[in-house]
């Protein structure tokens, strides 16, 4: 039963009709159209959804729509004025403060509102005001930026008539636009709201679909009866595992894993069936309908259980359907040198087990699909992916339609950090049950459900050896290294090289034996968490460093220094690094942190800590072998004097498709003002490989120069018949071609448009690619791990603990970054930034847990069930740091210009987050003298280190 | 989205219409902020068939200080208010302090004073959504019968959560509320809450009263109060721990003192400690009171924290509390 509520909304007098269960959140997004306003949790603890009600900012998805009768909201919609975006507005977008955007509606009204009441707040002020507002992209540093510029009338690049262009910086010398500050291709949007993300979009006749969950960690499906459901009026399709019984993977010869579940469940949360109704109360009611008889199994909830003599089989058959014998997923050995003769002739062994717990991506949109059929079987799925090329595969496969009747798009993308970088049961269920229901079918996780969907970072253990000569240099690394999988594989036999394979480097090893295990458990699934399977690897490595350090007398920084590679050299496992800046990154970090003068020096409680590390821009193969290009770019002019760049790349926020719109810029002269990016759709767009491994500002990049630069030479003949001379007579300024040899003579970008047009008879349109090179050490799984171009990274982290509680307060990240070139500086800084807080949030705060089961005086008589349930799926109980606990980030951006990427720049998008986490860790040795080999660094930890003894380790 | 219960809405615009409709609607409930209730409705804890909504409920809402130093503090005041207020910021500044801590900037504005004293209480196995539960077979406070937290059938230790109510508790304050038969009573809210953690069992008050203002009786002389709140992030989270005080001095010795320690129990816990009349806030006493918050509450893992750790911080809390009341 619906009642009408009277509002003014943005200025308007509005009625709605809505049930009177309905949020606020809810009468805006589904009752007005106004999808400005955000849902990240639905319950109150992220702030995504904040308007402003009678002038207070408050959280619409915990506002009782019936109780706001005859209220005045305002949403990030309504803040605009006639003029355009507002200040703040414009500010956010100038100042770089938009990464995916999700969190900025919400956002942009809380600082709306701290303006509108304080015109000229203090940095403490606006921290306070916004604590409210969980980002996970930007570090908030770029926003506090945007509130102070916009509250001094100061946003950066603003013309008078209150807009900014898209490069409003100095372009590096000799660029046309590279190294230019400049703004996000699509942030406008975002910052007022008209961004249309995946859950934004609603079709004619749209049933919403919602997937029915285990609630046993490991359990035996007997039966499943949707009889029930699919009588309830309001119901128009159900589907299980049944219904799509092809095994998927992201990596396609490891299929382990079904839509919804076939014979078994695997974890709390595994999907068992899926409902299509005409609204979510009758979905919901549906899923209770559905009767599924479980033989509930033992379950493994460690890789100790897991690999415990008898333990059962988290899977019964691999994925050439040949019985399993145990849970071990993927096992690797390699060793490079005689690293036993090294560590006997080494004048320091450290020597010890560390462990790295599991964390989540926690992007602040959840994840959301929509399907749609057409009349002749063609498919269309919206969806928030960040690899839609293998998504468009394992739909095929999954459903059994050639991939040509498929038609994958990706909106904008609110947040990924790898956890959309697979196919989900959503995907694949919002298709199925829409051509079975005869109808589009949207399914949007639940928080909750984003937390199953997890493939976040590898909880792994570690016995780790390092040892070094009385000089430091680092002669051999000795590492076992375990990770504890979750229910399915995932990208595992990946992450069980990368673990080893991409830690020698940017400290030199001179020898190196790894062995990696990743083991099955019943738990939701891990997978590629920025900075895939390396971050966890480099607390061993970075820590065990600091001690070796020590024991020799080193400073820390002197002890990388005489470890660091140079550009050129080949790593220990055989991987060519053709750039390293981390010489420059030390010098950069070490200055600016006064480190010579406080390091070792601070009073007790204070302490500076020091980190390296590397990382790939992308790898070197793509994930089925295959002779085409990894990225393909296409470009098409139009006689206005724009062009349209067609990527299949996914902008998940990071700014893709504005760095591709540099690149084309850069090569054509022609302003990226006059510049449009069309990315993700596969009907559209060539394929791209996806946002994933960094590998888009190098390969989707030269993919993007090549194309440029075969529109330039068209639009250079062209200039160069117009005026009757020889190409080599042409100079391409920014926004102009000009006749070297009567430099009076100009025309400008459009002009020469129209001009090849007119010369070639056909649309103007050039193509480029980035094909595969030949890369990697010569032994098996010496391709995992290659890349043509390392990133190079420090930290310097300055802590401050509290004796008495454990506390451990980060208190500023000094964090230099060597990305080749920065084609925009802002948005390198912004990934540093986002990175560093993403790192120190994992490492004080994050922790992806489980019960492991009750001790007997409080377990549950019969069957103790807390076994395998997640610790609090939600943003409440799983903590991301907010603006308070965020530290002051200075990031630093260090150019060694890559000889193989576009004009050098290689990736900055997932590698300056792994030091954060040992750097943190030595920062606390530095302050109270303790050792942290396990973490997050919980104040509870951290206090019982303290307690066993200073110099102990914990 | 997560789905609510389907129930209706009334908006009445007096105490006496909104008791009335409580009382007299089946299944239904009082909704002030509803940034406790909306939470536990999508999480089905409770399955309303009505709301009565006092957003619009006249003379609910507001800050009066009366000759006497009494303050009265109106059930639907934002906490946002209580923490901003002036006049509170300096006469119980302990309390402006704790509302400012509460949650979020927006949750402040939404979130009222008379909510935050009847906020319920909190555990990690029963804030959780109705599919966790199920799977976890519920527990003795949702719809099971077993406490995961203590291992037993019979009571349930989730914790009162309240950042405001330990402070409250210390300054005396009781509440003002309107019954179902239309009559009022003044209750002191120290002996609000009883030793079990279930909703409605958690209060020693008919679930139909009308909470309809805080009343904070007039200071000690020399009155000094404040509070100190544990998280795990500076904003959002819930109280791992909270310690409140409040302390009357004469020149430099004490004439009274209250401590009370929140989030452990399901109730504020105030500390029995030696007579303090006439002592100085020494190290000895300050040592004395520690130990005693240390000795007297037995937190359990209810909530996030190692049990022992925060056991540890009430006394180091209470120490720092108890320090931060020496000028200077
Ligand atoms: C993410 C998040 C974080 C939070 N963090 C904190 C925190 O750190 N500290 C903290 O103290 N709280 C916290 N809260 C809880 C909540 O925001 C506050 O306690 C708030 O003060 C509750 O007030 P309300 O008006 O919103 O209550 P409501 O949700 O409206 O009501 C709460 C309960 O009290 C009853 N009720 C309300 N008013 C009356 C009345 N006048 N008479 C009778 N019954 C009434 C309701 O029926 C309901 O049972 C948090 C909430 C969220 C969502
Ligand atoms: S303390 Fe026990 S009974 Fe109470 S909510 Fe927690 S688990 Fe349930
Ligand atoms: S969606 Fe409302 S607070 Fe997260
Ligand atoms: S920009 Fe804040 S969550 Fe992405």
């Amino acid at each position: 039963m619906k009642q009408v509520l009277h509002l003014q909304v943005n200025g308007e007098d509005v009625e709605v009709a809505a049930p009177p269960h309905w949020t606020l959140l809810e009468v805006l997004r589904y009752g007005l159209g106004l999808t400005g306003s955000k849902q990240g949790c639905d319950k109150g603890d992220c702030g995504a959804c904040t308007v402003l009600v009678d002038g207070e900012p408050v959280l619409a998805c915990c506002t009782l729509a019936a109780a706001t009768e005859g209220s005045g909201i305002r949403t990030v919609e309504g803040l605009a004025d006639k003029g355009g975006p507002s200040r703040v507005q414009r500010a956010f977008d100038a100042c770089g403060a938009l990464q995916c955007g999700f969190c900025q509606p919400g956002m942009i009204v809380s600082a709306t509102a701290l303006l509108e009441r304080n015109p000229d707040p203090s940095l403490a002020e606006v921290k306070q005001a916004l604590s409210g507002n969980l980002c996970r992209c930007t570090g908030y540093t770029k926003i506090f930026d945007a509130v102070l510029a916009a509250a001094k009338d100061r946003v950066p690049g603003m013309r008078a008539d209150g807009s900014v262009p898209m490069a409003y910086g100095t372009p590096t010398d000799g660029f046309r636009y590279v190294g230019a500050r400049g703004r996000k291709a699509d942030a406008i949007g975002k910052a007022t709201g008209s961004a249309k993300y995946t859950d934004d979009l609603t079709l004619p006749r749209m049933a919403h679909g919602r997937i029915l969950r285990s609630p046993h960690a490991h359990a035996r499906i007997r039966s499943i009866d949707t009889s029930r459901a699919e009588a309830l009026p309001g119901v128009f399709a159900v589907v299980t595992g049944a219904e799509m019984p092809h095994a998927f993977c992201v990596i396609p010869w490891t299929p382990d894993e079904h839509a919804l579940a076939v014979d078994k469940v695997r974890y709390v949360g595994d999907g068992v069936a899926a409902v299509a109704a005409v609204d979510e109360d009758t979905a919901d009611r549906a899923l209770a309908l559905i009767d599924v008889d479980y033989e509930v199994l033992d379950a493994v909830l460690s890789p100790t259980e897991a690999e415990a003599p008898g333990a059962p089989l988290v899977h019964d058959r691999d994925w050439k359907d040949r019985p399993r014998q145990d849970n071990v997923c993927k096992e690797v050995e390699l060793a490079f040198g005689d690293v036993d003769g090294a560590l006997k002739d080494a004048a320091v062994v450290v020597d010890g087990e560390w462990h790295y717990s599991g964390s989540t991506h926690a992007a602040i949109e959840p994840h959301c699909a929509l399907a749609e059929w057409s009349a002749d079987g063609d498919l269309t799925l919206w969806s928030s992916t960040q690899v839609m090329h293998y998504l468009h595969r394992e739909l095929a496969r999954v459903l059994d339609v050639p991939e040509a009747k498929i038609r994958v798009v990706q909106p904008v993308l609110g947040g990924a950090f790898g956890g959309k970088s697979e196919p989900f049961d959503l995907e694949f269920c919002a298709a199925a049950l829409a051509r079975k229901a005869g109808r589009p079918v949207k399914i949007l996780y639940t928080r909750e459900e984003v937390f199953y969907a997890h493939r976040g970072r590898h909880p792994m253990d570690f016995r780790f050896r390092i040892a070094a000569d009385a000089q430091g240099h680092v002669t051999a690394v000795d590492n076992d290294i375990v990770l504890d999988g979750g229910a399915y594989h995932s990208f595992g036999l990946v992450t069980t090289y990368y673990a080893g394979q991409l830690l020698p480097g940017p400290i030199r090893f001179g020898t190196y034996r790894f062995k990696s295990r990743r083991v099955y458990t019943n738990k939701p699934c891990c997978g590629p968490k920025r900075g895939h399977g390396s971050v966890q690897p480099r607390f061993p490595l970075e820590t065990a460093l600091d001690e070796v350090a020590e024991k020799l007398g080193l400073d820390p920084i002197e002890i990388r220094r005489r470890n660091a590679m140079r550009a050129g050299e080949h790593t220990v496992n055989g991987q060519l690094v053709p750039s390293c800046g981390v010489l420059g990154c030390l010098d950069a970090v070490e200055a600016a942190s006064g480190w010579k003068q406080r390091h070792g020096k601070l009073p007790f409680g204070r302490g500076l800590g020091v980190a390296t590390s590397m990382y790939i821009s992308g790898t070197a193969y793509p994930i089925y072998p295959n002779e085409m290009p990894q990225s393909g770019v296409q470009i098409l002019a139009d006689r206005s004097g724009r062009l349209t760049v067609f990527t299949g790349t996914n902008d998940i926020g990071q700014g893709s498709s504005g760095a591709i719109a540099f690149v084309v810029a850069e090569e054509t002269g022609i302003h990226p003002d006059q510049i449009r990016v069309i990315a993700g759709d596969t009907d559209l767009t060539p394929v791209d490989l996806g946002s994933y491994s960094s590998r888009v500002t190098y390969m989707a990049g030269l993919a993007a120069q090549e194309a440029g630069r075969a529109m330039r030479d068209v639009m250079v003949r062209a200039a160069a018949k117009h005026w009757d001379t020889t190409p080599s007579d042409i100079l391409v300024l920014p926004g102009k071609y000009l006749l070297i040899s009567d430099p009076e003579k100009q025309l400008d970008t459009a002009h020469v448009l129209r001009l090849a047009e007119a010369l070639l008879g056909t649309p103007v349109s050039t193509g480029g690619g980035y094909r595969t090179r030949k890369l990697g050490g010569d032994y098996r799984g010496g391709t995992i791990g290659a890349s043509p171009a390392y990133s190079a990274t420090a930290h310097v982290a300055e802590v401050c603990v509290d004796t008495e509680t454990g506390h451990v307060k980060v208190e500023r990240i000094w964090a230099a970054h060597d990305c080749g070139r920065a084609l925009n500086p802002v948005m390198v800084e912004g990934q540093i930034e986002g990175s560093v807080y993403m790192g120190m949030s994992e490492a004080v705060l994050e922790d992806q847990a489980f019960h492991l089961g009750m001790e007997k005086r409080r377990a549950m008589p019969g069957r103790d069930r807390t076994r395998g349930m997640h610790i609090g799926p939600n943003l409440l109980d799983y903590r991301i740091a907010t603006s308070l606990d965020t530290p002051d980030i200075d990031a630093f951006v260090v150019e060694s210009v890559d000889p193989g990427g576009p004009y050098g720049a290689k990736e900055a998008g997932e590698g300056p987050l792994h030091p954060a986490i040992p750097a943190v860790a030595n920062a606390i040795w530095d302050a109270v003298g303790i050792r942290m080999r396990t973490m997050p660094f919980t104040p509870e930890r951290v206090l019982a280190a303290l307690r066993a003894g200073a110099a102990e380790v914990a | 989205m997560l789905r609510m219960p389907e129930f209706e809405v009334h908006r009445p615009s007096t105490a006496a219409d909104a008791v009335r409709l409580r009382s007299q609607l089946p299944d239904a409930m009082y909704v002030a902020g509803g940034t406790d209730l909306l939470p536990n409705l999508k999480h089905h804890l409770h399955a309303p068939k009505h709301l009565v909504s006092l957003a619009r409920v006249e003379g609910l809402s507001g800050i009066l200080r009366a000759g006497d130093g009494t303050l009265r503090l109106g059930a639907t005041t934002s906490l946002h208010a209580i923490a901003t207020d002036e006049v509170l910021r300096a006469e119980v500044p302990g309390l402006a302090k704790a509302a400012s801590l509460v949650a979020g900037p927006q949750h402040r504005r939404m979130g009222t004073i008379g909510g935050n004293v009847l906020l319920d209480t909190r555990c990690l196995f029963y804030n959780q959504s109705l599919p966790w539960r199920r799977a976890l077979g519920s527990c003795l406070k949702s719809e099971g019968t077993w406490c995961h937290v203590i291992g037993s059938d019979k009571s349930c230790v989730a914790a009162q959560s309240s950042d405001t109510v330990p402070m409250l508790v210390a300054l005396d304050a009781s509440i003002e509320v309107t019954l179902p038969d239309g009559s009022t009573e003044t209750i002191a809210l120290a002996g609000l809450w009883t030793k079990d953690g279930r909703f409605e069992r958690n209060r020693n008050l008919p679930p139909e009263a009308l909470l309809t203002a805080v009343v904070i009786p007039p200071r000690a002389a020399g009155h000094r109060s404040t509070y100190r709140k544990v998280r795990a992030r500076q904003a959002i989270d819930f109280p791992q721990v909270g310690v409140a005080v409040a302390a009357g001095f004469d020149g430099d010795r004490l004439s009274s003192l209250a401590v009370v320690v929140g989030a452990m129990l399901p109730h504020p816990k105030r500390l029995d400690h030696d007579d303090v009349a006439g002592r100085p806030l020494d190290d000895a006493l300050v040592e004395h009171v520690a130990e005693r918050a240390y000795k007297q509450v037995r937190p359990q893992p209810q909530v996030h924290g190692d049990p022992g750790w925060r056991r540890e911080l009430a006394r180091v809390e209470t120490r720092r509390a108890l320090r931060e009341l020496l000028p200077g």
